[in-house]
């Protein structure tokens, strides 16, 4: 006899559960969890670390860092932050249990900032949540401004992209305005940070953007505990 | 390429589900996808050839329907289908909007067989 059982499930809701559990056990520590897109070379290490060296030692950050081969991003990072490793042997994004057990390897409950550097690839990293607060996409001057339309996953799924390679504005045909109107017709609440990994430009502004969204997690905490009964 | 991480992951759903209703064989997989699930069905399709042999469920075919992108307005409650990904709602211009469908893979249903007697179960 046969039969049809209905399901109507996505494939990956018990992946997203479980981030879901991850993101709600970060906000009661306060740590503000951060995931990283881009495709390669578009500076998200850069970036950490000039975050790093803005933040000296007033916040407490960490970095997971998402490579397939090399650990050659974490090397450049481990001076600066704790740091942990997650080779994802040749899969081209990470998912949420890399993240998990990369945590736990950090050893360290203490955090303001958890962030995960992602592996360099703007389609498939968009479909995986890894149980961040934050998803922010950076895409750099010399990539072209027409890319957030081609990649639409990564910008709808994101809450902020930053522009990163501002100091070589003057030498690509690369215009901010059109690239946060082309990446805002499609995640209209999108916030926009314009920065020089190299140079420092912008990288004030970033930081202030990532300590108020943490003071929101906290907030939100202390509004989810006055809720209780 | 994700293709193949979210066929092993629908494989052993399919797999449990076929458990679960007294361990009959799979016939057949109907999986629904759109323009966001940021999966190509071309390649879902053959990941599905790859790996649907080491699942031990050689008899199931997979059915792939693709459905339309379409989102709702916070503000006015209205149900659109973006265009180019374009999400202003175009019934009140608001840009609080949300996805309710095309965004993700979904397992839609599965059919069974009792009858089939000394088939390759889909189960151990």
């Amino acid at each position: 006899m046969r039969r049809v059982i209905t399901v109507e499930r996505d494939v990956s809701a018990t992946a997203r559960m479980l981030a879901d559990e991850f993101r709600r056990a970060m906000t009661r520590r306060g740590t503000l969890v951060v995931n990283l897109l881009s495709a390669p070379g578009a500076g998200k290490t850069s970036l950490l670390a000039a975050t790093a060296v803005r933040f000296g030692r007033r916040q407490r950050m960490a970095v997971l860092v998402g490579d397939i081969a090399t650990d050659r991003d974490a090397q450049r990072l481990a001076p600066l932050v704790p740091t942990v490793q997650l080779t994802t042997g040749g899969a081209c994004h990470l998912e949420y249990s890399l993240v998990e057990r990369g945590f736990h390897a950090l050893a360290s409950d203490a955090l303001d900032f958890l962030f995960i550097e992602n592996v360099g690839n703007l389609v498939c990293p968009s479909s995986h949540d890894l149980g961040e607060h934050l998803r922010v996409v950076v895409l750099s001057t010399t990539e072209g401004d027409d890319k957030p339309g081609k990649y639409p996953k990564a910008f709808r799924t994101s809450q902020a992209l930053v522009v990163n390679k501002i100091d070589l504005l003057p030498h690509v045909p690369f215009s901010i305005r059109a690239a946060s109107e082309d990446a805002r017709a499609i995640q209209p609440g999108l916030s926009v940070w314009p920065v020089s990994a190299v140079d420092g430009s912008g990288i004030d502004a970033w930081c202030e953007f990532l300590k108020k969204e943490r003071r929101r997690l906290l907030a939100a905490n202390v509004e989810g505990a006055r809720s209780k009964p | 390429m994700h293709e193949m991480s979210l066929v092993r992951s629908l494989l052993a759903q399919v797999r449990e589900l076929a458990k679960a209703h007294g361990g009959a064989v799979v016939q057949r997989i109907r999986v629904q996808v759109g323009p966001l699930s940021g999966v190509e069905p071309l390649l879902l399709a053959s990941a599905w050839e790859q790996l649907r042999g080491e699942a031990a469920m050689p008899q199931a075919t997979l059915e792939l329907e693709e459905v339309p992108l379409e989102a709702r307005c916070r503000a006015c409650d209205g149900v659109f289908q973006p265009v180019r990904f374009r999400f202003r709602c175009p019934l009140c211009g608001s840009s609080e909007t949300d996805v309710v469908r095309g965004d993700g893979v979904v397992l839609h249903s599965i059919e069974l067989d009792d009858a089939q007697e000394g088939a390759a179960l889909c189960v151990e």
